[in-house]
């Protein structure tokens, strides 16, 4: 049983690790392709204010094919990789009822997204 | 410098971090904020929270080599992480007070601190602690990693000073837009007396998570430009890539070395800046 969850455990960490990057690598490169298709004078924007915000500007860059949208998004698939990571450890840890490190992931993954959900500037 | 010039340079920068990173260990922050602020003059701030992506890269691209190895250490990481993420916290809203000028001071001591550090000789157990701390005993920190065909057990000292150590680490990497991984391998390494390929496996999840807290913080603030940033995470993805074929085959002692002398020198470079030179 445990080595059963330790299989899914690892198969899963690799799952999250290759499709992030997999994504990310192939939403920058369509982000720069863009860019060096408009002969490279279209200079992208920083967008600013909090998460949900920056993800709404990356839809409305994409509706209009902006390199922008894409690179945006490249980069928000990496920031919350470690974020995806630390979940997917937490669920592992409830199924083989650790409840200890189920609360130390806990409290990590709330400091992140304290830091990922508060101080917001910009906008 | 076009744009186009500054995108093909930041690529490089990013592989050239990503390579060093996976050869010699020593993290690509140290790269990438000299590159971005000297060369390419983005202002500090900006150079600190596209670094702190490309630290994520780091870690992100170099984690799928220790899965199933038992060499990253996850229960110390999450442990040790409580302290470094809440330092990256206080270090991230430290830095927007903290003048340009202080922040170069700051960053190029660490610089020359790491330097120094990898052109030390290192004294590494095989084995490491004899015996687990009460503290380490309780949290079940002790574990087991995979070399050849055996697997290697071993036993943890020093929770508690190390708990202390990572609250600085993630300060000056929130702070810096480092991973700080120099002072977490040290910790792990000297404290705790862990294995020295489970102290830098186990650093290398923990500055991606470490980065991750603090990067939302610059991201919200505008001071991640997507031109700049997205070449940073494709050029340290390639490098790392790149980097983790080759370590194998080039003399990477060698590469270390030249790596931390070319380092002393940006780092003299960043102190003169800081101190208005």
């Amino acid at each position: 049983m445990k080595q059963r969850l330790e299989a899914q455990r690892r198969l899963v960490t690799v799952v999250i690790l290759r499709t992030s990057i997999g994504l990310a690598v192939f939403s920058i490169l369509v982000g720069l392709t863009l860019f060096l298709a408009r002969g490279a004078l279209y200079f992208p924007t920083t967008p600013s204010g909090p998460i949900h915000s920056i993800m709404a500007y990356i839809w409305r860059e994409a509706m209009a094919l902006r390199p922008s949208a894409f690179l945006e998004a490249g980069i928000l698939v990496i920031l919350f990789t470690p974020l995806a990571r630390l979940l997917s450890g937490v669920v592992a840890n409830v199924r083989a009822r650790d409840w200890l490190y189920v609360g130390i992931g806990a409290v990590v993954i709330a400091l992140v997204l304290t830091g990922l959900f508060t101080g917001q500037g910009g906008a | 410098m076009t744009p186009l010039l500054s995108v093909a340079v930041v690529l490089a920068g990013g592989m050239f971090a990503g390579i060093i990173g996976a050869l010699t260990g020593l993290g690509g922050g140290l790269v990438i904020v000299p590159l971005l602020t000297l060369v390419l003059h983005l202002p500090v701030q900006e150079a600190v929270g596209v670094s702190l992506l490309g630290v994520i890269a780091t870690s992100v691209g170099a984690a799928p080599r220790f899965v199933g190895t038992g060499l990253s250490n996850v229960r110390l990481a999450l442990f040790l992480q409580v302290a470094a993420s809440s330092g990256a916290l206080v270090g991230a809203l430290v830095a927007h007070s903290v003048p340009a000028k202080s922040l170069f001071l700051v960053f190029g001591l660490v610089m020359l601190y790491s330097a120094v550090m990898s052109f030390l000789p290192s004294h590494h157990d095989a084995q490491g602690a004899a015996a687990d701390s009460p503290l380490a005993a309780r949290l079940r920190l002790a574990s087991r990693y995979k070399h050849g065909d055996q697997w290697i057990d071993y036993k943890v000292q020093g929770a508690a000073p190390a708990f202390g150590v990572m609250l600085g680490a993630g300060f000056l990497s929130a702070m810096l837009g480092i991973g700080s991984g120099v002072f977490k391998v040290l910790a792990m390494d000297k404290l705790m007396r862990l294995p020295f390929r489970v102290s830098t496996a186990t650093s290398n999840f923990m500055i991606g998570i470490t980065a991750a807290t603090s990067a939302g913080y610059y991201l919200s603030h505008g001071e991640v430009p997507p031109l700049v940033a997205g070449p940073v995470i494709l050029g340290v993805l390639g490098g790392a890539y790149l980097g983790a074929h080759w370590v194998h085959h080039l003399p990477v002692q060698v590469m270390r070395r030249i790596f931390a002398a070319v380092l002393c020198l940006v780092a003299v470079d960043m102190l003169l800046k800081g101190l208005g030179v």
